[in-house]
Order: structure tokens, then C-alpha cells, then sequence
């Protein structure tokens, strides 16, 4: 009986360390990748920082009207996203190539899992990198034209109409990354008629005031104030 | 710009005429009795020339009519012709600005000496002043013919408070209205418009024609002169759209300024250019304008539009504007060196494209409304005559401030106030 329970001691013992010894070697070349890339992204951030420094690439992207990234970046310089995003795929990479190395079933699934869902990341900050970039043209474009029709709600329509895009393009990029889609269509609907309702009763409320006066300074009008404006501008 | 996209029949009329002196293009909407009579004046040009002059006839109109049919005798043919066509802008303006590339694009096919364009209505019938502006070209005595109107206070005051002292601030040359819209163009000013156009340098519409043609009149050593036509009838701008106005007009201005820096920085200060005869009083203008409505634009500019702004405008400007706005009507008054900055900051932006142009350029609307408001509470009791001093006062401080634009157009990072 008692030899019977040593063997299987024996047996479950030598099974445990049998698939820790073969867990060794991965995590071993799972280390080393580690090591590499972060040594590799050191050297491209370096490379790349000096590059984009000599090119003076941040002036270059408020010069080409990409003056928001900047605020989004570390100590608003566009050179240090760009090359920190890069240091990091690079050390996201080399985890990658350390997973695999494990080589069982598990970690190769869970690899070309991450792998196949790369794009659909990489096609949701470019969505949101378009929206943000177009919800801020968007919005100055209202601004600045409610501003010269001397509409009072001006910043009002102009942050409406941003987070009317920006609602839009989270939406957007949720659906893209597969993420609830069903809740996120209901409440992009939901929103986003939320927001356009909320605008049209503030236009709305505003319009009247303005409608109001406009009307009684017409009918205040004398034939001499109905006179032509002498202002010619060009 | 290829003259194929004219109609037909004034292509063959055209096509009909090997060469020719002078080539006259009429943009503004005169009678046909005054096309006649500038006909007449123009037959009374020394030396026999041979004249071209298109009569503009909108790609609209059915076949011509009688009166606008293709006329032609040994010294002049007249021709109508669609000046803008229906690839040309839609707005008035822009249609307008293509006509002036139709006219000279027809110049450089007849190798004539110089073009002239009538585009504005004048109180004095074209056929009085129309030698003024083809003489001096026929005599190859001047390459460009600048118009100079009668005076009012409120008129052109696009021009008074930018285009013009910007000019004679950058440029040397005091000229009232460089940007015309009556000109006169020698042949030699035309084909270097047009070879810059076809290296894609001017940028190729008539707007960049009409910015592009003092700065090359001063980088290439060429000669310039005014003439005064008398008092002109300014088309009516609606309020609403003075943005349009602004961007359509100052773009092309400053990407001249652009274009043209190495040579505007070496003009350390202005001179007057050469006058072909003399001006006359003005009359008086009537009407009121409604400070309070320009005053509350610029207010509400302040109010919303400071983060633009704030991308534009160094800390000292924007402060300054801020105290302007919190002033009452009775007391608003933009000092002149403020504006002049501010123009400055603006063409500055422009070239370092801080923003969108098209925004930039849009978002100096409640600027230029609070000039008008400060210049016209200014000279609302003035008589006429103090024009003139009040604008000269605004030209000198746009000299004045020349080596600001020029630190901080050469060093934009190092140099902000």
C-alpha cells in the first residue's frame, strides 16, 4: 500500500517537474526577447528622437495644422509620442515573440489571437486620430462662422458640434475594436439624438430672444434708419 | 489658362486677329454707349495702335446681339467675350478675379505691349480716364498703371487699413490702390505674371494676379505709376459676408508676402510713385454707421474667439485687445499700433500656417469690424479731407512697425513679445 503511494508521489512529482523544466527554456527566451526589444526600442527611440529632433518635426506638425497632437503627447512634443509609441510596439512585439516561444497550444492561440487583433487597434486609433483631427476643424469652422453672423450660442454650436464628431468617432472605433457593439449602436443613438436635441432646444430658446428683437428693431426702424450703411469694404 | 474655354465664336474672332498693340478688358457692367465712346477714345491713341478690347458677355446670354457682336475695323476690333467662363468661380468676386487672367491670357497671344481692364463703375464714363491707363504702356514708359479713386470715409476700407499701408510698408510704394481693380499691365509685368503662373509660383487666379503685381513691380525693378480716375462706386458688401471677403482678398496678400520676403525685407522705407495727373476733392459721403453693431461683433470675437486667437496673437496684443473690449462705446478706439501688430502676428501665422488659413484669415473678422468701429467713431464728424491725414497716420505706423514683422518673421520662435 504504502510503496503504491510512493510511486504515485514518485509519478505526479516527476510529471510537475517535467513541465516546469520545459516551461524553463520559454520563459528564458521570454526574458531574453524582453531584454532584446527593450534594448532595441531604447536604441530606435534614441535614433528616432534625434531624427525627428534635427527635422524639427514638432514645428513641422503645428505648422501642418496638427497642433493637437501636441497637447496630447508627453511635455507636448509630438517627437516623443511618435518615438515612444514606437519604442513601445517594438516591446510589445518582442512579449509577442517571448509568448510564442512557450510553444504550447495555449500561448500560440493567445498569440494569433493578439496578432489578428492588431488591425482592428491600429484601425480604431486611426479612427479616433481622424476624429479628434476633424471634430476640432469642425468645431473652429462653426466658431468662427457663428461668430461672424454675431450669433451669442457661438461656443455653444461650436462644442455641440464637437462632441457631436467626437460621439460619432468613439463610436466608430468601439464597433471596429468589437467591443459591445449592440450597446454601443443603442447608446451612440441615444447620444448622439441626445446632443442634436439638446443644440436644437438651445438654438431654439436663443433664436427666440433674437428673432424678438430683431423684429421690434425693424418695426422701431424709422425711413432714415433704413438708409443704406455707407461702409464699403473693398 | 488656356483661351479654348471661351465660346466659340469670339475663339474664331480672336483666332482671327494675328497680333495686336494693347488688348483692353471690360469687366464692369457699363452701357453699350460708353463701350463705344471708350472705343472712340481709345482711336485717338498716338501712333495708330492696334486695339483688342473684349467686351465681358457671361457664358449665360443666348447668341450675341447685334450690338455685342463682334465688331472690327483697322485699328480696333471689339470683341465679346465671355471673361469668366462657367469653370470660373461661382462667387462675383472670383468670376470677376478669372476674367483678369482671360484678359491677359489673350494679351500674350496677340504679343501685344500691355492690358489694361476697366472693372469698376466710375462716376466719370470709362471713355475720360481709359487713355490715362494705356498711354504710358504704349509708350513702354511704365509697366504698371495703379488706379487712385476719390476719397471717401467709408469707402474701400479693406484696402485703407490693410492692402494699401501693408503695401507701401513692405514694398516702398506708396500706391492707393495696388490691388486696382483698374489696371494697367505692360507686357513685360504680364509675361513674368504669367511665367511664374505656369512654374506654379503666383498660385494662378486673379486675385493672386492683382497680389502678386506690386511685388513684382519692386523685385524686378520695374516702373509704376497713378493715375486718378475720380470718384468710384463701391459695390455693396453684406455684412455677413466680410469673412468671405477677407479670406478671398488677404490670402493671396499674404502669400505674396511669402512669396516675395527676401526682397520686401531689404525696403527699409516707402516713397511716392509717380503720379500721371492730378486728383480732385471728393464728395461728401452720407449715411450713419452702426458703431454699436461693430463694436458688439468685436466684443463677441473677444468673448469666443480668443483661444484662435491666442495661437495668433502674442500675450501683450491679446491683453491689450481684452482692456479694448471692456471699454464703452463712446471710448473704443483701436490704437493704430495695436492694429498694425496685429496685421503683422496675422500674416505671420498665415506663413506658419498655425492654424488652418482658411480659419485664420475668417477669425480676423471681429478685428477688422473693430477697426472700422474705432476708425469710423473716429472720422463719424470729420470733414473729408482729414482722410488722407488719418490714413497716412495708419501707413507710418505700419512702417513703424516693419522691424517687428521682420524679427519676428525671421525668428518666430525667438521673438515673441
Amino acid at each position: 500500500m504504502w510503496g503504491q503511494v510512493k510511486q504515485a508521489l514518485y509519478q505526479s512529482t516527476t510529471r510537475f517537474v517535467t513541465r516546469l523544466a520545459t516551461l524553463v527554456p520559454g520563459f528564458v527566451a521570454l526574458v531574453v526577447a524582453l531584454l532584446v526589444s527593450l534594448l532595441l526600442a531604447w536604441v530606435v527611440w534614441m535614433i528616432m528622437r534625434r531624427l525627428l529632433l534635427s527635422m524639427r518635426f514638432d514645428e513641422r506638425v503645428s505648422r501642418w495644422g496638427l497642433s493637437s497632437l501636441a497637447e496630447w503627447s508627453p511635455q507636448n512634443s509630438p517627437t516623443l509620442l511618435v518615438s515612444g509609441t514606437i519604442a513601445c510596439l517594438i516591446v510589445v512585439t518582442g512579449f509577442l515573440i517571448g509568448i510564442a516561444a512557450f510553444n504550447s497550444d495555449l500561448t500560440s492561440s493567445l498569440v494569433r489571437g493578439i496578432v489578428a487583433y492588431v488591425p482592428n487597434v491600429v484601425g480604431a486609433i486611426v479612427i479616433l486620430a481622424v476624429g479628434a483631427l476633424v471634430a476640432r476643424y469642425v468645431s473652429r469652422s462653426v466658431l468662427i462662422g457663428a461668430v461672424n453672423l454675431n450669433l451669442g450660442y457661438a461656443r455653444l454650436l461650436s462644442v455641440g458640434t464637437r462632441w457631436l464628431v467626437m460621439v460619432l468617432t468613439i463610436a466608430m472605433a468601439l464597433v471596429h475594436l468589437r467591443i459591445a457593439v449592440g450597446i454601443v449602436e443603442l447608446a451612440f443613438g441615444i447620444l448622439f439624438g441626445g446632443i442634436v436635441f439638446a443644440l436644437a432646444l438651445a438654438v431654439g430658446l436663443g433664436s427666440k430672444e433674437l428673432v424678438t428683437k430683431s423684429l421690434e428693431r425693424d418695426a422701431k426702424k424709422t425711413p432714415a434708419d433704413t438708409a443704406e450703411e455707407p461702409l464699403r469694404h473693398l | 489658362m488656356e483661351v479654348d474655354s471661351a465660346p466659340q465664336q469670339a475663339g474664331q474672332d480672336i483666332g482671327q486677329i494675328e497680333n495686336a498693340d494693347l488688348v483692353v478688358g471690360i469687366i464692369a457692367d457699363i452701357s453699350q454707349e460708353d463701350i463705344a465712346e471708350v472705343c472712340d477714345a481709345l482711336r485717338t491713341l498716338p501712333g495708330n495702335p492696334r486695339i483688342v478690347v473684349l467686351q465681358n458677355r457671361l457664358t449665360s446670354d443666348s447668341a450675341p446681339t447685334d450690338s455685342a457682336a463682334a465688331t472690327q475695323d483697322s485699328s480696333l476690333s471689339l470683341i465679346p467675350w465671355a471673361l469668366h467662363t462657367q469653370n470660373s468661380p461661382t462667387t462675383p468676386l472670383g468670376s470677376m478675379l478669372a476674367a483678369y487672367q482671360s484678359t491677359l491670357t489673350v494679351g500674350a497671344r496677340l504679343g501685344v505691349r500691355g492690358c489694361c481692364v476697366i472693372a469698376s463703375k466710375l462716376e466719370h464714363a470709362p471713355s475720360k480716364w481709359i487713355c490715362r491707363l494705356t498711354e504710358p504702356l504704349l509708350e513702354a514708359s511704365c509697366d504698371f498703371i495703379a488706379p487712385s479713386y476719390a476719397r471717401r470715409k467709408f469707402e474701400g476700407l479693406l484696402n485703407s487699413s490693410i492692402i494699401s499701408p501693408l503695401t507701401r510698408s513692405l514694398y516702398g510704394l506708396r500706391i492707393q490702390n495696388p490691388m486696382g481693380p483698374d489696371v494697367g499691365i505692360s507686357q513685360k509685368l504680364f509675361q513674368r505674371f504669367l511665367d511664374g503662373d505656369q512654374n506654379g509660383k503666383t498660385g494662378g487666379s486673379g486675385m493672386h494676379l492683382l497680389a502678386s503685381l506690386v511685388p513684382l513691380v519692386l523685385c524686378g525693378n520695374l516702373e509704376v505709376s497713378q493715375a486718378y480716375l475720380g470718384a468710384r462706386s463701391y459695390p455693396p458688401t453684406e455684412w455677413t459676408h466680410v469673412s468671405s471677403l477677407l479670406s478671398e482678398i488677404l490670402g493671396p496678400v499674404f502669400l505674396a508676402m511669402e512669396k516675395n520676403a527676401a526682397c520686401w525685407q531689404r525696403t527699409r522705407s516707402s516713397s511716392p510713385v509717380k503720379s500721371l495727373n492730378e486728383a480732385t476733392p471728393a464728395p461728401h459721403t452720407t449715411g450713419t454707421v452702426e458703431i454699436d453693431r461693430l463694436v458688439h461683433s468685436f466684443q463677441l470675437g473677444i468673448r469666443d474667439l480668443q483661444e484662435i486667437w491666442g495661437l495668433v496673437l502674442p500675450p501683450a496684443s491679446l491683453l491689450e485687445l481684452r482692456k479694448l473690449a471692456r471699454l464703452p462705446i463712446e471710448q473704443f478706439h483701436i490704437p493704430d499700433e495695436l492694429w498694425v501688430r496685429i496685421i503683422y502676428d496675422f500674416a505671420l501665422a498665415h506663413r506658419l500656417r498655425m492654424i488652418s488659413r482658411d480659419h485664420l484669415l475668417r477669425s480676423l473678422t471681429p478685428l477688422y469690424l473693430g477697426w472700422v468701429a474705432s476708425y469710423a467713431r473716429e472720422l463719424e464728424t470729420a470733414e473729408e479731407n482729414a482722410i488722407e491725414h488719418r490714413l497716412e497716420r495708419l501707413s507710418l505706423a505700419y512702417e513703424v512697425g516693419k522691424p517687428y514683422l521682420v524679427s519676428r518673421w525671421r525668428w518666430p520662435d525667438r521673438f515673441n513679445p
